[in-house]
């Protein structure tokens, strides 16, 4: 079976938001919006947002860092959102494994929000339905668009390249290569929903070099009666 | 004692408090009606908080009309006479409050216009769709139950009528307490306990609920209420209290035993800002050990304190309910598990805050209107109120 997902470089996101905003183009002017924008630019921003980007910073002063952490539904293969529904207007998508909502079966009672354990359902305060990631289900399947263009808009919108889009049961898809060579790991796996997107771990790009590998002790040279390039000493004399 | 064949308030008093009823349900359906318009942006609600103080009075109501029951049952399941008396107006007192409930839980719903669709497609998965069916269930055995009481013809069907409310009203307040108890993904909920957590809290609330409107209604009916029962359902109410605490403490402390709760449960009862002063003040020493002073001190235990204690009861329900679902959804959702989120952008791992407005006070208010003016209205129209046969209480 076919599962359509998300797979998010944490390395080389830089947490410039450029698909939350074009999630929000694409989605508000089709079939999934209008998302509303109460108050989009202040402090606190409210509004509709498929995608969010989380920016924390990790570890106290002064070994901090920023980290990018973008989310959004993880389209899970037993979402916890789904039997909770009592109209059924959230359902998964047998053919592609995308997690959808039906806006006419919708009565917006919110459950499914309690039940989502990433935070990642958006209540529509204007429509007053609830609202998710489509994966951009208009626009992966639209044969007018170009072939190339049918991604979801926030892989497309990435300068980084930080998203990779595809259908992570395929073992040679570029998705699924990502998350079994470079570590992709699932969010919050304890608890079972076994979540499609998949993150990649950020690594540092330090390399450490000990000098046991600059220098040899028995240096080849010291054969040929070249005098061998002496060892650095074993503890930095800051005395003398 | 006085005997009256019917409920007989006066005229002008019946209709000044019919006016009030209506004005607060009123004043409930305009601001529904301005929640509708101008869409959830007008509420403090928000992504983090979806169910705000309309459910704390709505989830209030459908409880209470469950345990108002209490004394039906008690009636039937027993056959003590002097609770079977009181049976016609805790079965008029469940169906207000589940009205009153079910209007504003239908009313705080995104789209309340839509809710024939929750009949049209059934999703049996859903705990919230099993729920549709127990509270529309409670509706019809309840008046099932009324009628066999108040047509004589009926009258040997109200024992089986009786168990039947019973049964349902216990299944009825599981499938309240299961809405929260199923939910895994916030660490305040996804208990066992909670089911009989909700069923004791029902039976302390309902007959809080119903021990005022019974005094109230007897002295507008200028009726005198026998001391022997009024001690008699103090002392019930008193054991409802206590067991209530003891759900709510089991409910705490296993999750206090388990390490990933620590952090909530420190958040609820300590460091959470109004939550702990709710919890504490508001459930713990307000509505429930100050009502089991009243109830049980030698030198108290009067008419005035079995009200008081009931009416604190009432405030306590209202502050545990708000701290168990306001709170429940402010703390947060523990994404990044051992690491503790000191800022983010759009709030994630951080306390969510929520301000109810006025529209949703008036909402939840309006669901308490609808119930009074349905007790009012029934009781005037129909022969709710208890005739209590002296002997018959002495015999119980």
């Amino acid at each position: 079976m076919t599962q359509l997902a998300l797979v998010i470089d944490l390395n080389v996101c830089v947490g410039c938001h450029s698909c939350v905003t074009n999630c929000k183009q694409w989605n508000t002017s089709g079939a999934a919006g209008p998302l509303v924008d109460e108050n989009p630019y202040d402090k606190d921003p409210t509004g509709t947002f498929f995608n969010r980007v989380q920016t924390f910073e990790v570890g106290s002063y002064p070994q901090t860092e920023t980290m990018h952490f973008p989310k959004s539904c993880l389209h899970c293969e037993d979402p916890p959102c789904v039997p909770v529904c009592p109209t059924g207007a959230s359902y998964k998508r047998k053919e592609d494994g995308i997690v959808l909502v039906d806006y006419d079966k919708c009565i917006g009672c919110k459950y499914c929000s309690w039940a989502c354990p990433y935070g990642v359902r958006e209540f529509d305060e204007e429509r007053k339905v609830m609202t998710k990631c489509t994966l951009c289900v208009d626009r992966i399947y639209n044969e007018k668009l170009p072939e190339a263009e049918r991604k979801p808009s926030c892989v497309i919108a990435c300068p980084t390249g930080a998203r990779i889009f595809g259908d992570v049961h395929d073992p040679e898809s570029t998705a699924s290569k990502a998350i079994s060579e470079r570590g992709g790991y699932p969010l919050m796996p304890e608890c079972g929903t076994r979540p499609a997107n998949h993150y990649l771990p950020r690594h540092k790009t330090s390399m450490p070099i000990r000098s046991e590998q600059l220098y040899r002790s028995d240096n080849p040279l010291k054969v040929d009666s070249i005098e061998p390039i002496p060892m650095p000493p074993a503890h930095e004399d800051f005395t003398t | 004692m006085q005997h009256k064949t019917f409920a007989q308030i006066e005229s002008r008093y019946f209709y000044a408090l019919t006016a009030l009823g209506a004005l607060i349900a009123g004043a409930g359906m305009y601001a529904a009606y301005y929640i509708e318009e101008h869409g959830h942006v007008v509420t403090g609600m928000n992504n983090h908080i979806v169910w705000g103080l309309p459910h704390v009075f709505a989830i209030f109501m459908i409880v209470a009309a469950s345990g108002v029951l209490n004394v039906a049952s008690v009636g039937s399941v027993f056959g003590k006479h002097v609770y079977k008396a009181r049976a016609p107006l805790a079965g008029l007192l469940s169906i207000a409050l589940l009205a009153g409930g079910l209007t504003v839980l239908m009313l705080d719903l995104g789209r309340p216009d839509h809710v024939i669709v929750a009949a049209t497609h059934y999703n049996p998965t859903s705990v919230f769709a099993w729920n549709v069916l127990l509270y529309s269930g409670l509706f019809a055995t309840v008046a099932l139950y009324l009628w066999t009481m108040m047509e004589k013809r009926m009258n040997p069907w109200s024992k089986p009528a009786g168990l039947l409310v019973f049964a349902w009203r216990i299944i009825l307040t599981t499938g309240t307490g299961l809405i929260f108890a199923f939910l895994v993904a916030r660490q305040a909920y996804a208990s066992a306990v909670l089911p009989p957590m909700f069923i004791v809290l029902s039976f302390a609330w309902g007959l809080a609920v119903f021990l005022i409107v019974q005094s109230v209604m007897f002295s507008w009916n200028e009726l005198e209420l026998n001391p022997a029962i009024q001690k008699r359902l103090k002392n019930l109410l008193g054991i409802f209290i206590v067991g209530a605490l003891y759900f709510v403490a089991a409910y705490h402390l296993t999750n206090l035993y388990f390490a990933r709760q620590t952090a909530f449960e420190h958040f609820i009862l300590l460091n959470g800002g109004i939550y702990p002063w709710l919890f504490w003040g508001g459930y713990v020493l307000l509505g429930s050990a100050l009502p089991l002073l009243l109830i049980f001190h030698p030198a108290l235990g009067k008419t005035r304190c079995v009200l008081a204690a009931s009416a604190l009861v009432i405030l306590g329900a209202f502050a545990l309910l708000y701290v168990f679902i306001i709170g429940g959804q402010a703390f947060p959702l523990e994404i990044f598990s051992g690491y503790e989120v000191i800022s983010s952008s759009f709030g994630d791992g951080q306390i969510a805050s929520y301000a109810p407005s006025l529209p949703e006070i008036l909402l939840g208010g309006g669901g308490l209107g609808i119930a009074f003016l349905i007790t009012t209205v029934g009781v005037r129209a129909l022969n709710f109120l208890p005739h209590d046969d002296p002997k018959a209480v002495q015999q119980d």
